[in-house]
Formats: structure tokens, C-alpha cells, sequence
């Protein structure tokens, strides 16, 4: 009969449950979207132009290593500083008359370049530096074309970088990201219901009409208690099915199965919460209030939201008070540990028992709480 | 008529304050107690204590014989309880919290079902099932209220003042209701400071007065201790002061005095008091607007043994 009663009740609230829940599919695929994008990386020809005022051998080969390595834009000197400022090129390199007699000299005549200032400029600057860094280790032992030589064979050793990692980086990533942000959602969705019925339930002149009813009040209790550990049991394997869609096949891993713990426990500590400030707060209207300084402050200063790395000291420092910094710490260690064993899992077994002491301390407080509170009304 | 209630020596403090003052009362099976005094007099701080809400300082109380605790759920079973504050979930409709309700005493799905039926018939809530409390007036608010408290079929049902801020239409029904109940053999503890309430549905009434019995009795008993027969107004009249010298000239007459444009004159005892009267005025010849004859009322008791109104 309760446990139907309170089924009944968190139905009113379906409309809040489906706002979270899509809030964290729309969110969590941003998050994941975004995460996508910066995993790839694309060899990019920055669009430069040169102006060579030298013909010697040294200058040319200079010129001809360029045209390789990005693309030359052949435009008017009388204009390359407006291709410049209107981002048609991103660097210019000026080569003096004479450079090449002056490379074996005491006082080179100095490259000048100008610079658009973005990330192509960058990548041309890398280019330009490396060609000279070679010549000048070069220019004391050889000349002409042996120097040539020694240069562009130099330049053109490669090496092959292969990434003996099996971890798949992007699916971990999203994973991490999903479930760092699914704690707004389950912090949100479990104390907002929770809160709400549970006040319901403790209306003062609901709860005397109970108190003074035949039946048993511990049994009632308890049964109160199980609704409750069962809704967010419900809430649980909801977001960690939605997490199986969106994040797919890692969470059937070992890892995977770390994230599920890691959320489940995080599920009970949200539940022994919610049952603490249901204790608390009996007015409804003051719910909302509660769980949004709850919800949005544990997901912005844990780094639900923005990565906790980007956050400052001082934050991360307050954070440690929150149950959601543990939570979402184990999720960005999970991103970066390379392979699940007991050396590895140690620093998430660590955040996993201070979530239990959370679990312990909400459920310790709440009780003293409500003996308080039964004194004072008898 | 076998005592279903005892209460004795009842009293309870609030920081040294008595709410309730060694009380003693009984309540015989069948009947309807009224409890009756102005707000404050501790009606509800006596039914809180027998209902085991409240830990009382001293005294005994016992229903069916049997010492009422806090965890006695055989007692608790046979009893219902109407709060004055309307005690129902937001989010359930009128059908679902009378269940609710009734599911805490009664567990057989199908005898619920029959009782929450017969609950909503007799506040008569029958056409607003589907109803939210929300979407509900202040009286019918009040009548599923009723529908809750009493929807297991219990024995004792208190009242605790259940037509507060309630229309007149709302009232009566609450009142036929109670009436059937007592019909169908409840025993009914109502408290309330209306006294037409009490005296309309009450066989036996106490009044309560700073924690308090300043008197208990049926309603006629209680008139009796007013110590007046009849009370007799007189609106729109010019009074001379022979007049009321020959008024006072009858035995009869205990007091006459005037309120606002009216002379009120009561009476000890006497028959034809009202004919006598007009007859008097007749010969006088003074005129007057209307004239009419009342019975003592509670609060004529009230003011008798308190100096002070019930409404006051």
C-alpha cells in the first residue's frame, strides 16, 4: 500500500524525472561531441609567402624546403601586409640580399619575418626554425652542396611514432565525460523526487494522522526507506542504460564495470542525502531551491561541467567536502589509467570508501536529527 | 451505557503552563461527547494526550478498558481521528488518499475498496473521485478529510473541530454525517467552540475552560446552571424608567437591562412570560419595532460560570 502510495506520488513528478534525464542525454552527447573533435589530428601546409632578395644556392634551398613544407602564396609585395591582416597568408619570411655568403660569417644577416599571430603562423615559425637550427649545425663543417646535402638529407629523416596504447582513448573519454555529468543529473532526479515525496509524506498532519493509525511505524518506515533505495535503484539503471547507448561497447569492459560501481555508489550516497534533508526541509517550496544550490554547486565545483584540471586550487580545495569530487575524480582517473589492476585501481578504491564514510556520516546525522525533532514534538 | 473512555486526572504542561488540569471525564459507549470552549481551553491538548500523541505529566487514560500507549495497535485499530487541519497528499486524488488512508488500518484490498466507497457516499464525495484536493472548495476539502479519518469503520471517532471555516452547506453535511455514524453505533468525541454545533449533535457535553471542566451535563443540564428560564428581547423601543420599575415588579424577572436600542429581559422561571410582557407594553402604551423569546444558550452558561462570552 506505501510502496504503491509513494509510486503514485513520484508519478505527479514524471514531468521533473524526463527533464533531468533528457537534459542528460542532450548534455552528455555535447560533452561527448566535443570530446570527438579534439582527438583528431590533421597535418596542415600553413599558407605563407616569401620574399628572397637572394639567389644563392643557400637561399634556394631554403625557399625549396618551404615549398615543401607549406604552401606559398604568390602575391604582390606591395600588398602582403593586407594578405596578411586579411588571413590570406599567416607568415611572411623575408631572406636579406646576400644571406647566403653571410650564414659563414661571424655576423649572419638575421631572416625577418611577420606574423598573422594564429596557429598557422605557429606551425610556419616551427618550419622556418628547423631549417635554420639544421643549417647551423651543418655551416661550420660544409659548403655548397655538401652542405646542401647534409641539410636536406637531415631534414628529411622521419620517424614512424606508433601508439602501442589499446586503450581507446575517445570511448573512455566519452565514457568519463558521461558519467561526470550524469552526477548533476542523478543528484538532481534522486533528491528533487526523493525530497519532494518524502515531504509529502512528512506533512505534519499527514505524519500525525500515521503516527496515531494501527500500523506498525517501524515497518512503515522501513517501508519508506526500501521506495526510496528502489527509486534510486530505478534512476541508476536508467542513466547507466543510457550510458551503454551512448557510450557503448566499453562499458561490457572491466573499466566499464568500475564506472557502473562507481555510480551505484554514488546512487546511495544521493539517497542517504536526499532522506537527510528530507528530515530537514518541510516545506516544498524550499526544495527547489535546495536542490538546485545542491545539484548545479556540487556539479560546478567538482567538475561535472568543466574539467576539474581547468578549475582552480582554491575550488578543487572546497570541492574536497563534496561527495561529487570523489565521484567525478574516480571518473577522470578512469580516463587515463592504461590498464585495470589493483596498483591502478587503488587511488578509485580510496575516493569509493570516502563515499561509504559519506554514506555512513548522512545516515549517522539523520538520525540524530530525527530523535531531535521526536523529542521536541512530544 | 458502558464507559468506552476514561480519563482521569489528566494533566499536561507546556514549560510549566497547564494546558490541561487534572481532568477527569467519561465517554459512554454510543454516545457523543462534546467537548466545548473557546480556543486555548486545551481541547485539543486533551485529545492529543488519548490519542497517545502527546506524553502527558500525570493521570491514566484508558480505552475499552485498556491503558492507551503509543503502540497499543489493537486500540489505535478501533479508532479514527478528524483533525482540524485538513491532513491529505497534494498529489493524489480524493478515491487515492481515502485508500491510502484506510490501507493503514485495513489490509483486504476488496473490504477497502467497499469502506473508502461507503466513506466518500456519507461526506458525499461520490461525484469527485477523480478530484485533486486542489481542484476541491475549503468544505469539501474538509468533508474528504472527514472521509480519510473515518473511512476504516472505527469505533471512537474524534472530532477535532472538523467545520472551522467551513460554509454552511459544507457544515450541514458534515453534521448529518456524524449523525449517521453515531447512527451506525461509533462513539464520537467532538470538540468545537460552536456552541449550536454541540448542541444540535452532543448528548453530553463538558466545557473547557484554561485546561479546566468548568461543567459537564446534557445540554439541558447545563442551561439549568445558566440560572435563567427565558431571555426576551424587545428591538425599537422608547423606554421610560417606570417602565422598568413595573418590568421588575414581576418575580420573575432576574435582570433587565438595555443593549444598544434593544431592552433585554430575563426571566427566573415563569409561565407566559412573553404574553405578559406584550400585555404590559400594551397598557403602557409604549411602542416598539418587534419583540421575541429565546431559550439560555450555552453561552449564556458560559458567561455565567466564566464572566466572559465563548466567542470572547
Amino acid at each position: 500500500m506505501l510502496f504503491k502510495t509513494f509510486w503514485k506520488v513520484v508519478s505527479k513528478y514524471k514531468g521533473t524525472i524526463i527533464l533531468y534525464t533528457v537534459m542528460l542525454i542532450c548534455f552528455g552527447g555535447i560533452n561527448m561531441a566535443a570530446n570527438n573533435n579534439t582527438m583528431g589530428f590533421s597535418d596542415v601546409k600553413p599558407p605563407i609567402a616569401i620574399v628572397n632578395e637572394d639567389d644563392s644556392v643557400i637561399a634556394n634551398n631554403l625557399v625549396n624546403y618551404l615549398k615543401d613544407k607549406s604552401t606559398i602564396k604568390d602575391i604582390d609585395n606591395n600588398y602582403l601586409d593586407d594578405a596578411l591582416f586579411y588571413r590570406d597568408i599567416s607568415y611572411i619570411i623575408y631572406i636579406p640580399s646576400e644571406y647566403g655568403k653571410s650564414v659563414f660569417t661571424e655576423n649572419p644577416k638575421t631572416i625577418e619575418v611577420k606574423s598573422s599571430g594564429d596557429y598557422k603562423s605557429t606551425l610556419a615559425s616551427n618550419i622556418l626554425l628547423a631549417y635554420l637550427k639544421v643549417q647551423d649545425v651543418y655551416k661550420d663543417d660544409y659548403r655548397g652542396d655538401e652542405l646542401i646535402d647534409k641539410i636536406n638529407s637531415n631534414l628529411d629523416k622521419s620517424a614512424n611514432i606508433k601508439i602501442k596504447s589499446k586503450l581507446d582513448t575517445t570511448s573512455v573519454s566519452n565514457a568519463s565525460n558521461y558519467y561526470s555529468f550524469a552526477s548533476y543529473s542523478i543528484i538532481a532526479v534522486i533528491l528533487f523526487i526523493i525530497c519532494l515525496v518524502m515531504c509529502s509524506f512528512n506533512e505534519k498532519n499527514v505524519r500525525r494522522r500515521t503516527i496515531i493509525s494501527s500500523i506498525n511505524l517501524s515497518s512503515y518506515n522501513m517501508s519508506l526507506l526500501g521506495a526510496s533505495l528502489l527509486y534510486g535503484f530505478v534512476v541508476f539503471v536508467l542513466f547507466n542504460i543510457l550510458a551503454l547507448v551512448l557510450v557503448g561497447d566499453i562499458m561490457f569492459s572491466l573499466r566499464g564495470l568500475v564506472y557502473v560501481i562507481n555510480s551505484f555508489v554514488f546512487t546511495i550516497v544521493t539517497i542517504c542525502l536526499s532522506l537527510l534533508l528530507s528530515t530537514l526541509v518541510k516545506n516544498k517550496n524550499a526544495i527547489s531551491g535546495i536542490v538546485n544550490v545542491v545539484a548545479l554547486g556540487s556539479a560546478f565545483l567538482c567538475g561535472a561541467f568543466v574539467p576539474a584540471s581547468m578549475l582552480p586550487n582554491s575550488v578543487l580545495k572546497f570541492a574536497h567536502i563534496l561527495p561529487a569530487y570523489y565521484y567525478i575524480n574516480t571518473n577522470d582517473l578512469l580516463k587515463s589509467i592504461e590498464e585495470i589492476n589493483y596498483v591502478n585501481l587503488e587511488p578509485i578504491f580510496k575516493n569509493m570508501f570516502i563515499l561509504v564514510l559519506f554514506i555512513l556520516l548522512f545516515i549517522i546525522l539523520n538520525n540524530i536529527i530525527s530523535r531531535l525533532l521526536r523529542k521536541r514534538n512530544s | 451505557m458502558k464507559n468506552v473512555i476514561e480519563v482521569k486526572n489528566l494533566t499536561k504542561e507546556y514549560k510549566g503552563v497547564k494546558a490541561v488540569d487534572n481532568l477527569t471525564f467519561t465517554v459512554k459507549n454510543g454516545e457523543i461527547l462534546g467537548l466545548l470552549g473557546p480556543n486555548g481551553s486545551g481541547k485539543t491538548t486533551t485529545i492529543n494526550s488519548i490519542l497517545s500523541i502527546l506524553k502527558y505529566n500525570q493521570g491514566s487514560i484508558k480505552i475499552m478498558g485498556e491503558e492507551m500507549t503509543p503502540d497499543n495497535s489493537k486500540l489505535k485499530s478501533q479508532i479514527g481521528v478528524v483533525f482540524q487541519d485538513v491532513a491529505v497528499f497534494d498529489e493524489l486524488n480524493v478515491i487515492d488518499n481515502v485508500d491510502y488512508f484506510c490501507g493503514l488500518y485495513i489490509k483486504d484490498k476488496k473490504i477497502r475498496k467497499e469502506y473508502v466507497l461507503d466513506a466518500l457516499k456519507l461526506v458525499g464525495l461520490e461525484n469527485y473521485k477523480k478530484y485533486y484536493p486542489k481542484q476541491l472548495s475549503g468544505g469539501l476539502l474538509r468533508r474528504l478529510n472527514i472521509a480519510c479519518g473515518i473511512a476504516h469503520k472505527p469505533k471512537i471517532i474524534f472530532f477535532d473541530e472538523p467545520t472551522v471555516a467551513v460554509d454552511p452547506q459544507s457544515r450541514n453535511n458534515i453534521l448529518e454525517g456524524i449523525q449517521k455514524l453515531r447512527e451506525s453505533g461509533a462513539t464520537i468525541i467532538y470538540t468545537t467552540h460552536y456552541m449550536e454545533e454541540v448542541e444540535i449533535l452532543c448528548d453530553r457535553i463538558i466545557i473547557l475552560d484554561k485546561g479546566v471542566i468548568l461543567a459537564s451535563g446534557t445540554s439541558e443540564e447545563l442551561k439549568e446552571l445558566a440560572n435563567i428560564d427565558e431571555k426576551i428581547t424587545v428591538e425599537g423601543i422608547e423606554v421610560k424608567t417606570t417602565l422598568l420599575d413595573k418590568i421588575k415588579a414581576n418575580k420573575n424577572v432576574d435582570e433587565v437591562h438595555m443593549q444598544m436600542n434593544a431592552l433585554i429581559v430575563t426571566y427566573k422561571k415563569g409561565k407566559n412570560n412573553l404574553v405578559d410582557l406584550m400585555d404590559l407594553l400594551k397598557q403602557t402604551k409604549v411602542k416598539y419595532a418587534s419583540i421575541y423569546s429565546e431559550k439560555p444558550t450555552l453561552n449564556d452558561v458560559f458567561l455565567s460560570l466564566t464572566g466572559k462570552e465563548l466567542r470572547d
